[in-house]
């Protein structure tokens, strides 16, 4: 067995021998509940170098950001800056450190002047605030950046590019030495990538260290000077970008553990329930097409914000397409409103459970059956209880759902049977089409077999079934076809002898599929052979060797 | 058996109980009699009122909303009894316009809130001026009085034995209110737009309906408990049941009602009632004026949120001191694959 | 809407403008139909009913900019006259300074009450000055014994203060009183725009949670505009004793809803972030011309004030979350296409670099 050459040749703390690091994570663990979000990871950033991480949804970027931001703290290792150990308990303490977030949502001050936005932060700018002075500033530090902007303006019109502009300009104002970046381009056109790179650039000359999370792997070569690859928790490799090659990237990130995951008989589907031609919302999807046939699963991959979630929450009616066709069992339909949705048969169980999905105070049987509330009402507008429990016991007894009873508020019950109760609560409106997102996000991996279970058995009913998942093994392995997204577009749909977890992030991250072929193997079969090894550093050593 | 009365004792109708009991001991060391029929008749009739119009106000607040305007509806639909009566209008003609002009701005304030999506804080504000204002404008500084004799009647003295008409109607409208709050459709969906509207949307719950309803039904009721004042009182002044809002809105949060929604029970909210009842007939024994009554009840209003908020805040720094001590205690074991650890 | 006007005039300066010409249409209308529209009795009249709303709406916008609302200030302003009024006729040789300082004190222990509810114990602004409204009142009620200030046993400086003017031009008299509330809202004026204070008003009230992220003393600055509020509404019960030296327990009454309504209508955004003190001025003076007018021209009761104060707060609610909230959108849309235009002119290549 042979780990992975990359990483054995370029341990992280040796990476430029003559230079001292700025911030160094040394060893950082963190775990929520029992899931290891964080396990020894450690990270070194460089003046002047720009550090890209890389990892798929749940690698454990999310959390490492806040543990340096101050938003979390660590279970173990430590934080380091100019090699004394640092605490980090607020984001005031990062902020006095001279470390900074810039996230996809700006945190702007719409009725704040652009100039104000820059330095409201700032404790130390005497008694008055001499506007003048402050305008020629923030003049001063956009400038810096190559960035005009009319200072005396109110944020409120600025777009998300020039927004997290004045962000990046407050950082600097506050004499940033770290500058962390999540996602920023997610949301920018090409022009403004353009723009934000040359600012990223001109920090780069100003000797700020910069660490850069995108999906996009074409960004990340152009810019970076060093990538960082995170997978399940864990660091895998950091290599100087000429050592590194997309394709060594997306093998490194997949090979996520896929033990104990269910395996699904294929069956053959039934006719075409749901059909979608050219289905587009602006800002959000454009021309998404494909058919979903009777005892289907249909899985979604992409990355987080690749418009998946859109095109669930537009097949449901609360956020309704602006275009294209939906043909429901061979007619055309409009569908304005989730009522219409449901009237339809199409159901739509929210990755958001516990904002969206549950009334989390009240009962159980109260969730399971608010949207066929009416079916449970007698003449005089009165609640049928005994109905109401009898339905709500038979979803416990069908769904395992773990609880002493169904009159126990939901908020009680764990991750895991919450997601029953959100399946329950659509099951008893009898859909024909049945969208999950993200089904087993949070739940532990009991739950996930029986969620696993509970929707093979949905669809061996004929039910059609579209998942939106952001687990790859979990993808590959409940879906008879998949289809990916990237951006708010299609990128392609996969058969189910097709899919491979490194096609499907290729595809999810804008590679074409052809650099990829040689280390392609059917997930079902991987998801078989794979069970229980280490199989990590075996596959990528397999890929590499090859390569 | 002990224990578990010590944990119904700890909860907000626990303590309501007991603040009952005391209140109510204190006024019958001080009054022979007390819990006679006629002396508890008297209780309710000086607030019914306002206890009827508690009913409305349960389910706005509940419903996450708030209405500021019902005090002033209460005066406006007096002043258009009045107004209308004094205009050569039969008398249950005008009570009837009474009633459909408190449905109409009800559904104004509910349209303002549920449709253009404005504050409902913002809106009833509004109401609360404008309403009284119209009042004024209908009876202007002059008190309007000379209804029949079968009216005042009607509000005065008992109609089944000592019982009053505003009281039948109070406590067959308080078994209705508990009835759709805690046993209907309309109930539930109460709950679950004041814990969460989005999460009623997703579930195809119609929520500008339930919120109109439960604004018209707040103005209707305020109109109902204006015209049934104006009766037990034989005369409306533009003034009438000014200021009500505050001791309305202060029994709903002592009645364990959360002003942020989805929260509370109507039996707390009876208890609240018969307490604050209670309450204000113990200060007058104890010589305390009516005036000062209204500041013990604004003290008693803060106090009811106020109170809440900081044993939550004591809670949850006592949760996070062990929440600390447990993760210092508990230091993940190396190599631990992350699957594993939680249980089903 | 052109959109020549729209790159001139951010679209809160328009209700600002708007108002202002309401206020003239107002004013010409009226002038149409009462004789002797402008007579100096009425005008002077007129200022001299501004100067206690208008102070009070002064500390009233600083908590409405944060997303709050004080209904308190009548109570505190009741307060505070009555207390400094009996002070006054137990110790006539009182310094007039003094009172006045002690009557601002009083507001500012009530304010900072409010303040310490709302900011640190979480309790909501409405409840906590719905529940202050009240009981303020009856502190008053308990402090006077249902006994009333009169004018008689009053020091007779207090005689003078209320006709003593500043500047006088033909009949029309700049009133000290009238002068002390234009310095108050010149005052704010200056506190908004220049102090650091006034910007963190509008952060917080503008979003709150980033206020909260880029580590603001939210807290701090929301319990200190409610004690300035009642600082203000102490003032205000200083002018208001002056003014009628009778002081009842119903001192000041209503006063609350006549200043809130003077805020919104001023554009002042009842959910915090934008407005100004011009606004609230404007909002005064348009309910105050309102009330007057009304009261003199034919036809009009007097009572028909609070009507049109309701109405008033309505239109002007919605009127700023739909017309508003479009003007808004036209403005960014413009503003966003010149933008545009502007970078489409190859700045990039002109050579323009600041590299540090």
């Amino acid at each position: 067995m042979t780990m992975d050459p990359a990483a054995q040749v370029q341990p992280p703390a040796t990476q430029q021998a003559g230079a001292a690091p700025i911030l160094e994570m040394v060893h950082i663990s963190k775990s929520f509940g029992g899931t290891q979000a964080l396990e020894d990871v450690s990270l070194q950033l460089y003046s002047g170098e720009i550090h890209a991480l890389l990892g798929e949804n749940g690698a454990g970027k999310s959390t490492l950001i806040k543990i340096m931001t101050g938003i979390q703290q660590q279970d173990s290792g430590e934080m380091r800056i100019d090699g004394q150990q640092v605490r980090v308990a607020s984001s005031q303490d990062a902020q006095r450190l001279g470390v900074a977030a810039i996230y996809q949502e700006p945190m702007i001050f719409p009725d704040l002047s652009v100039a104000e936005n820059i330095f409201i932060g700032h404790t130390n700018r005497g008694k008055i605030v001499d506007r003048r002075r402050m305008e020629r500033e923030a003049e001063a530090v956009l400038a810096r950046l190559d960035v005009n902007l009319d200072v005396g303006e109110p944020a409120r019109g600025l777009t998300l590019a020039e927004q997290q502009t004045v962000e990046i300009a407050k950082a600097i104002s506050l004499d940033v030495r770290v500058l962390i970046m999540d996602e920023p381009t997610a949301s920018l056109s090409a022009h403004e990538v353009r723009r934000l790179f040359r600012i990223v650039a001109s920090l780069k000359r100003q000797g700020v260290a910069v660490l850069f999370i995108s999906h996009r792997m074409e960004e990340v070569f152009e810019i970076s000077d060093t990538i960082t690859v995170l997978r399940d928790g864990r660091w895998i490799s950091t290599l100087p970008r000429a050592e590194m090659t997309p394709a060594l990237a997306i093998r490194q990130m997949v090979g996520r553990e896929v033990r104990e995951l269910f395996h699904r008989e294929q069956r053959e589907p039934g006719r075409v329930r749901l059909s979608v031609r050219d289905l587009s919302r602006e800002g959000r999807f454009r021309n998404v097409s494909f058919d979903l046939r009777a005892g289907e699963v249909l899985g979604f991959a992409g990355l987080v914000g690749a418009g998946r979630t859109d095109v669930g929450l537009a097949l449901f009616g609360v956020a309704p397409a602006d275009s294209g066709v939906i043909e429901l069992d061979g007619n055309a339909v409009t569908i304005g409103s989730p009522q219409a949705a449901m009237a339809m048969g199409i159901a739509y169980s929210t990755e958001d459970r516990r904002q969206l999905g549950l009334v989390l105070p009240l009962s159980i049987s109260s969730n399971i059956t608010l949207p066929s509330l009416p079916r449970f009402l007698n003449r005089a507008g009165l609640v049928k209880r005994y109905a109401e429990r009898s339905t709500a016991e038979e979803f416990r007894e069908r769904l395992r759902i773990r609880t002493p009873s169904v009159d126990a508020p939901t908020g009680s019950l764990s991750g895991g049977n919450q997601q029953k109760v959100v399946i329950s609560k659509w099951l008893e409106t009898n859909p024909q089409v049945l969208i999950l997102d993200e089904p087993t996000r949070g739940i532990d991996v009991g739950a996930k077999v029986e969620v696993h279970q509970l929707i093979d058995e949905l669809a061996s009913k004929g039910m059609a079934i579209i998942m939106i998942s952001s687990d790859m093994p979990e993808v590959l392995a409940m879906s008879d076809r998949v289809l990916v997204m990237r951006e708010g577009r299609q990128m392609a749909i996969f058969d189910q002898r097709d899919a491979t977890q490194e096609r499907v992030l290729a595809a999810a991250m804008g590679q074409s599929d052809g650099d990829l072929t040689a280390n392609s193997e059917p997930a079902a079969a991987r998801a078989t052979t794979v069970m229980d090894a280490e199989i990590s550093g075996d596959t990528l050593a397999a890929g590499a060797n090859r390569e | 058996m002990a224990r578990d009365l010590l944990r119904r004792l700890r909860s907000w109708e626990g303590l309501l109980l007991l603040c009952l009991l005391v209140v109510l001991a204190y006024n019958i060391s001080r009054v022979p009699n007390f819990l006679t029929i006629g002396n508890q008749i008297n209780l309710f009739q000086l607030g019914i009122e306002k206890a009827i119009v508690i009913l409305a106000m349960t389910f706005v607040i509940i419903s996450g909303e708030i209405d500021l305007s019902v005090a002033s509806m209460m005066g406006l639909s007096a002043a258009i009894t009045a107004a209308a009566f004094e205009a050569g209008v039969p008398l249950p003609v005008a009570i009837l316009l009474a009633l459909s002009v408190g449905v109409g701005f009800g559904l104004i304030n509910g349209y303002f809130v549920a449709v253009v999506g404005l504050s409902s804080l913002a809106v009833t504000l509004a109401g609360y001026i404008g309403f009284r204002g119209l009042a004024r404008l209908l009876v202007q500084d002059r008190s309007v009085g000379d209804f029949p004799e079968w009216f005042t009647n009607l509000g005065q003295h008992g109609l089944i034995g000592p019982i009053t008409l505003s009281i039948a109607i109070y406590f067959i409208l308080a078994v209705l209110a508990i009835v759709v709050l805690h046993f209907s459709g309309l109930g539930r969906l109460t709950y679950v737009i004041g814990n969460s509207a989005p999460v009623a949307r997703f579930s195809g719950v119609s929520v500008v309906r339930t919120r109109l309803i439960i604004f018209m039904m707040s103005g209707l009721i305020a109109a109902l408990a204006g015209v049934l004042m104006t009766a037990r009182l034989g005369a409306v002044r533009a003034s009438t049941a000014e200021g009500f809002e505050l001791d309305i809105i202060t029994v709903v949060l002592l009645g364990g009602v959360s002003i942020f929604g989805g929260v509370g029970s109507m039996a707390g909210v009876l208890m609240a009632t018969y307490l604050v009842l209670n309450l204000r007939n113990g200060l007058v024994i104890a010589g305390v004026t009516g005036n000062t009554q209204t500041g013990i009840i604004g003290l008693l209003l803060i106090l009811s949120v106020l109170l809440p908020n900081l044993a939550a805040r004591v809670r949850e720094r006592l949760h996070r001191r062990q929440a600390d001590a447990a993760v210092r205690h508990h230091q993940p074991p190396p190599g631990d694959t992350p699957w594993v650890t939680e249980p089903g | 809407m052109s959109n020549a006007l729209l790159r001139r005039i951010r679209p809160e300066q328009f209700r600002e403008v708007i108002l202002f010409l309401v206020v003239i249409g107002l004013l010409v209308f009226f002038s149409f139909q009462i004789n002797d529209y402008f007579n100096a009795r009425s005008v002077n009249r007129l200022t001299t009913g501004l100067a206690i709303p208008l102070v009070v709406a002064v500390g009233q916008v600083l908590v409405v900019l944060t997303r709050n609302i004080d209904l308190s200030v009548s109570s505190v302003c009741g307060l505070s006259a009555y207390m400094v009024g009996t002070l006054l006729t137990r110790q006539n040789d009182l310094h007039p300074v003094l009172a006045l300082v002690i009557a601002m004190l009083i507001g500012v222990v009530l304010g900072a009450i409010n303040g310490l509810i709302v900011a640190y114990g979480g309790v909501p602004a409405i409840i906590t000055t719905l529940g202050t409204l009240a009981l303020y009142r009856v502190v008053l009620v308990e402090f006077s014994g249902a006994r009333t200030v009169t004018t008689a046993e009053l020091p007779d400086w207090m005689n003078d203060v209320p006709s003593a003017t500043l500047a006088s031009a033909g009949g029309y008299d700049l009133r000290l009183m009238v002068g002390i509330a234009l310095v108050v809202v010149i005052l704010g004026q200056l506190t908004l725009r220049y102090l650091p204070f006034g910007r963190r008003l509008y952060a917080i009230g503008s979003n709150p949670d980033a206020a909260r992220t880029a580590g603001l003393p939210v807290r701090r600055d929301v319990f200190l505009a409610f004690t300035l509020s009642g600082m203000l509404a102490g003032l205000a019960g200083f002018m208001f004793l002056v003014r009628f030296g009778n002081i009842t327990v119903t001192a000041a009454q209503g006063l609350e809803l006549q200043v809130v309504a003077a805020v919104v209508v001023g554009g002042v955004n009842i959910f915090g972030g934008s407005g100004s003190m011009i606004g609230a001025l404007l909002g005064v003076l348009m309910i105050e011309i309102l009330q007057q007018s009304l009261l003199r021209w034919a036809g009009i009761s007097e009572f028909v004030k609070d009507a049109i104060l309701g109405l008033l707060i309505l239109v002007a609610i919605t009127a700023d979350a739909v017309i508003l909230g479009r003007l808004r959108e036209m403005w960014v849309r413009v503003r966003r296409r010149d933008r545009e235009l502007a970078q489409s002119v190859p700045a990039d290549e002109s050579g323009v670099v600041h590299g540090a």
